[in-house]
């Protein structure tokens, strides 16, 4: 279903109050979804940090994750969304979500305003290849030691076959490792 | 003596006071901790793209498997998304049923998780009794759902199969034989002098910098903060049951142990209100999925393909699934938000820098913000 | 409050112990739901590959069968590689002609005191069991166990 189907009808306050918050200008769109409290800013790349800024300020306090989206075949971009909460206002949560380039993603850091999008822009980084300017130390986490390849989660890369053909020999279902034989029973003599 | 430099050790992921499958690179000068980095990937599957290959309704086989520890949340994380996605409502019994599965295994989570700290503070005694209470919270599964640990027993419209006569007898046995154990261990554990000169004062997140940190679950609780999805943003039976929030008030390691300990208080409160409310013999507990997403309505800047989301209180703090799926049989991306990231980076960093913490307070430390490393990983 | 933890303990010290002996004086820990080995009545299957296809483990192989199969005409067989299986029930729930079902064994349990039998297949073990007597198992899981609702409309 449509993310936007079912407006909050009436006055919704958190509603009024993102959109008051928000620096004029910066961001496209703000629309209530038809989960009860949760909205959406729809926003340009070159705005994220102002805007992250404001909603900080507005009492948006608790940052959760950052997701990405490859619309590989359907529109060559990665769609990012910066999901927020706010504890202090009781529970609205917020998307951001803004769209990137494919063939160039670059986005700003946003790691100084709230701490956790430290590691969550590294995570972004060795899944999708997302470069976040500003950011000292992206590099592989999760996958260290793990991982030659290019980033796994991209829809135009092959994962199984990759790790079938690096790692597990070109077989399906084995590695290529000698099995031992087991030990012979104890205790016969 | 001269300033010698920080050395570098790892900790786990073999190492008891580790809490599984993670390591952290701790630097020290002499005892104290000046530093430590977390080193997470020892579980990684890539479940992220595991699930963008299977349909939609055997994904939900994956889905508990990101975190053994309280595997039910999630599934019903996910399970609630693609409800949420396709439009479909579960029954009324259905709903009921899954809460009741989802608070066991909260409790089951939290027992594991004493085990846990008893092994880090040195009290041998606590992780046989825990073990014990758990075992029976996995006997009920496995009469209920078939298997102990994961239980693949919700699916996206209701619950696969019905559950047993006897379903009310049945929970409410093995709750009595739980809780004489909790009591038990509250009693010798929590009340105890050792581990309170262990726990109290040590690692202290109090307050709103707790939200600030980004934490959440009962370390946010613990801080002092009211805060908990399944009052803010109700799902399935939550609505109409009546329970609190139990918080704290110094944020230490003590008072998470206490907070953990109170949550299984309310989890039985939930679980015997709820109980009251299903009927064996009442067959509505399952409905029919359409095979593919509903086409979705356009909408300019939004992408016009369906999406479904659903947020819920894991036992572990806020875990949230998100999905998008083309007109297809397979998901287009799934995407798992889960709660235990924050815990062991920007809140560790935060202990770290603001305490004198030595290595002997480092397992206590993490064993009291309960990470649960493979949902970090995936 | 020393006093008191002191006394719990004493209650725990003189309690039998939690411990399960499994299988000399308990029978294996299984319920009328427990999701075991799987049964294929190769009478009803009709090779329509629809449980391969469903296995979120890949765990389904096809095998060829010889033999007078009058419901399977390409005499295709589903075989289960259970070192993959998840035990998930997937396939007993999807398979069109309830052919498949599930039983409640769970596995051979190598857990003996006698040295000798500690490290033998579990094969062997099987045939032993099968000598002495006969083995018991109930069919736990079958395609009646799932019941859908078509959804009401308004
Ligand atoms: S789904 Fe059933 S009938 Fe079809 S091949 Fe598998 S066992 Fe045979
Ligand atoms: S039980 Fe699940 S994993 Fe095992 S063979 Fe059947 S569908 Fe595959």
């Amino acid at each position: 279903m449509s993310v936007a189907e079912g407006h909050a009808e009436g006055k919704d306050e958190v509603l009024e109050l993102i959109r008051r918050s928000l620096p004029p200008g910066k961001f496209k769109e703000v629309v209530a979804t038809r989960w009860p409290r949760r909205y959406i800013v729809f926003i340009d790349a070159w705005a994220l940090r102002p805007v992250m800024e404001a909603l900080k300020v507005a009492g948006f306090d608790r940052f959760i994750a950052i997701e990405a989206i490859d619309w590989y075949n359907i529109e060559p971009v990665f769609e990012l969304l910066y999901y927020v909460e706010s504890v202090k206002l009781g529970g609205p949560l917020v998307i951001v979500r803004t769209k990137i380039p494919r063939n160039n993603p670059e986005i700003d850091t946003i790691r100084d305003i709230y701490p956790l999008a430290h590691w969550q822009e590294i995570e972004n980084y060795e899944f999708f290849g997302i470069r976040f300017r500003g950011h000292p130390d992206l590099r592989l986490w999760i996958l260290e030691d793990n991982w030659e390849g290019p980033p796994p989660l991209r829809k135009d890369f092959d994962t199984v076959k990759y790790v079938l053909e690096t790692y597990y020999g070109g077989k399906k279902w084995e590695r290529p490792v000698k099995r031992r034989e087991p030990p012979p029973p104890r205790g016969e003599e | 003596m001269a300033e010698s430099k920080p050395r570098m050790i790892f900790l786990g992921p073999q190492h008891p006071g580790a809490p599984g499958n993670v390591a952290f690179k701790v630097w020290l000068k002499g005892e104290k901790v000046v530093k430590a980095e977390l080193v997470p990937g020892f579980l990684h599957r890539g479940f992220e793209k595991m699930m963008e290959n299977r349909w939609w309704e055997v994904d939900v086989v994956l889905s508990p498997r990101y975190c053994v520890e309280d595997p039910d949340n999630f599934e019903l994380a996910y399970v609630l998304a693609v409800e949420d996605l396709f439009g479909v409502e579960a029954p009324e019994k259905a709903k009921v049923v899954r809460t009741i599965v989802a608070e066991m295994s909260r409790i089951q989570s939290h027992l594991f998780w004493l085990m846990h700290m008893g092994g880090a503070t040195g009290a041998r005694y606590i992780p046989g009794w825990a073990m014990a209470a758990r075992e029976e919270i996995l006997k009920w599964y496995d009469y209920v759902t078939g298997h102990r640990i994961y239980h693949h027993y919700m699916t996206p419209g209701g619950i696969r199969w019905n559950i047993p006569k006897d379903f009310k007898e049945v929970t409410l046995r093995a709750l009595n034989k739980v809780m004489p154990i909790v009591k038990d261990i509250e009693d010798a554990f929590i009340n105890n002098r050792i581990l309170r000169a262990r726990t109290e004062g040590i690692g202290v997140v109090k307050g709103y910098v707790a939200v600030q940190l980004n934490a959440t679950g009962p370390t946010l609780r613990a801080a002092g903060i009211k805060y908990d999805v399944r009052k803010v943003d109700p799902y399935e039976a939550y609505r109409d049951v009546d329970f609190e929030i139990p918080t704290g008030t110094e944020g230490d390691a003590h008072d998470r142990i206490v907070v953990r300990i109170r949550e299984i208080y309310q989890s039985k409160r939930i679980i015997e209100q709820l109980v009251e409310r299903v009927k064996p013999e009442d067959l509505n507990y399952r409905v029919k999925m359409p095979l593919l997403p509903p086409p979705s309505l356009p909408w300019p800047a939004v992408a016009r393909h369906g999406e479904g989301m659903s947020r819920v209180e894991a036992a572990r703090g806020e875990a949230m699934v998100h999905v998008v799926g083309i007109k297809d049989r397979k998901p287009y991306r799934v995407k798992l938000i889960t709660p235990s990231m924050p815990l062991l980076t920007t809140v560790m960093d935060y202990i770290i820098e603001h305490e004198d913490i030595t290595i002997a307070d480092l397992p206590i430390i993490v064993m009291s913000l309960d990470p649960c490393p493979p949902d970090i990983d995936r | 409050m020393a006093l008191k933890a002191l006394l719990l303990g004493m209650k725990y010290l003189f309690r039998k112990p939690y411990t399960m002996l499994v299988p000399e004086k308990e029978p294996p820990m299984t319920t009328e739901r427990t999701r075991g080995r799987h049964l294929l009545d190769m009478s009803k299957c009709v090779g329509c590959r629809m449980c391969q296809m469903v296995c979120p483990a890949d765990a389904i192989k096809m095998y060829k069968v010889e033999g007078d199969f009058k419901r399977n005409p390409k005499k295709i067989f589903p075989g289960i590689d259970f070192n993959r299986c998840t035990f998930c029930a997937l396939c007993v729930e999807v398979c069109p002609t309830g052919a498949l079902s599930m039983t409640d064994i769970t596995g051979w349990y190598m857990t003996t005191t006698d040295t000798r039998t500690n490290l033998r297949s579990p094969y062997d073990l099987a045939a032993e069991l099968a000598k002495n007597e006969k083995p018991d198992f109930r069919i736990t899981i079958t395609k009646q166990t799932f019941l859908y609702q078509t959804k009401k409309k308004g």
